[in-house]
């Protein structure tokens, strides 16, 4: 079974059957993942920071890493396999944003991070049907094409499905 | 059930354990002097043959892409820099705790070692963009060395790691270092510190290994390069880094505001160098021959 491993920052996309899309401890990171039943075509980004106002250069090199470029650089992605370009008919389901114990307002960066997607996932008119976000730990993910179903792991904890 | 250890044992598992080489053991020391320049490290790395030869391999591997061939250790150095030679002796010599699998906190084979750099590279960018005093080099050898005491009582914690969740999930552990202290008398941050008094590291590092999630009791002149791992350690974590179950299961010291300023922006600039520098680096470290760095 093949499957397409996404680092920080990466977006990408597949209506392969069998193929998985796989990321790799979200921490305050957030996973955007797309679903559009109707091309059986699944997608999903790996955001890392809130905003690309802090580094423009970087957004465009990476636009993946920013939740206000990198939703739309995954919508641009899906296009390509013939998906609506404004994410029409697609659902949303979001994982990832934990954020360390006792934090403060600074480093809420999880927290910033889902606010962020969803408010981005808005001016599209899309929100997430299923979301797993915040708590303390760091997720792994794994979307199936063929299924769409998404299993989420952590270290000694039993994989739970979203 | 888990046993309890006490210092004792703590000094068994640190004699089991390979010894500083004297140039990492020097390097150290050259690197906490406030006054110390490159060619101080050129002349302790000089007398060690094994670390010459790395320096060259790691400086000519496909990661630094040069183009002409750098043969001469002067120039090596000084192209890579000072926080790097000290890493890469480091990563050598105490390359078997570094490389341990942490099976007590259910950590992947290397994450002790890719968190430990990512630690390393955020302290030193926390240090940087917060404008801070500290000298950058020096916040990323101590962020490289803070965690070297998970590796001395991860087998004593093993089979914990899901007790500990459920645990700290029902608040009857305040977090993943207090779980290491109530299961078996002994957290990582003391173990680590009795390494660190062993190997005879400066006393700023041993500071950080023994404060690290705890700066506010660290000594007043060590504080600042204390809050600076404290953060970059987060940092590293944050950024889905950890070393395995225990990933986020600190608290945060909020009191680094007092001596650290470091702005929202600065903070996802960190966040962003850490990834980028993270990537390169690793490839850098990978080039010293180890097979799973």
């Amino acid at each position: 079974m093949s499957q397409i491993i996404l680092g920080v920052g990466d977006y990408g996309a597949s209506n392969r059957p069998g193929e998985d899309i796989k990321t790799f401890a979200l921490g305050s990171c957030v996973s955007v993942i797309l679903l559009d039943p109707k091309n059986r075509t699944v997608g999903m980004v790996h955001v890392a920071l809130p905003e690309s106002s802090i580094n423009q250069a970087k957004s465009l090199e990476k636009p993946g890493y920013f939740a206000d470029t990198g939703i739309p650089a995954l919508l641009k992605e899906m296009a390509r396999f013939g998906c609506n370009p404004k994410g029409k008919g697609m659902e949303v389901k979001l994982c990832g944003g934990a954020n360390v114990m006792d934090t403060n307002d600074t480093f809420q960066i999880g927290k910033r991070n889902g606010l962020s997607v969803k408010k981005i996932l808005w001016k599209y008119g899309m929100g997430a049907v299923a979301e797993d976000l915040g708590g303390n730990f760091s997720r792994t993910v794994t979307v199936s094409v063929d299924t769409g179903e998404i299993i989420l792991s952590s270290p000694a904890r039993p994989n739970w499905k979203l | 059930m888990t046993e309890k250890i006490d210092r004792e044992e703590i000094q068994k598992v640190i004699k089991s354990v390979p010894l500083l080489s004297a140039s990492a053991a020097q390097l150290l020391r050259t690197t906490t002097d406030p006054d110390h320049d490159l060619m101080d490290i050129v002349k302790v790395v000089k007398t060690d043959a094994t670390l010459t030869a790395r320096v060259l391999k790691v400086v000519n591997s496909a990661a630094f892409g040069l183009i002409n061939e750098i043969s001469s250790l002067d120039r090596a150095i000084s192209y890579l820099g000072e926080r790097l030679i000290v890493g890469i002796a480091i990563g050598d010599c105490a390359a078997q705790l570094f490389d341990k699998e942490l099976k007590g906190y259910e950590g992947e084979h290397g994450a002790l070692w890719r968190h430990d750099l990512r630690t390393a590279i955020a302290s030193r960018e926390v240090v940087v963009q917060s404008n801070s005093d500290i000298n950058p080099d020096l916040a990323f050898t101590a962020g490289l060395l803070h965690d070297i005491g998970k590796a001395l009582i991860s087998d004593y914690l093993q089979g914990t790691a899901g007790e500990v969740l459920e645990k700290i999930e029902s608040e009857e552990f305040d977090d993943y270092l207090s779980a290491e202290e109530e299961l078996i008398g002994f957290d990582h941050p003391r173990a680590g510190y009795e390494l660190a008094l062993a190997w005879k590291l400066p006393e700023a590092i041993a500071e950080v290994i023994r404060f690290h999630h705890t700066p506010a009791d660290a000594r007043e002149e060590f504080q600042e390069l204390v809050y600076a791992v404290h953060l970059g350690d987060n940092i590293a974590m944050m950024g889905g880094g950890g070393t395995g179950a225990d990933s986020m299961r600190y608290k945060l010291d909020t009191n680094y505001t007092r001596l650290i300023d470091l702005q929202p922006d600065a903070l996802a600039k960190v966040m962003l160098t850490v990834n980028e520098e993270f990537i390169k680096l690793e490839r850098s470290f990978s080039a010293t021959g180890d097979s799973n760095r």
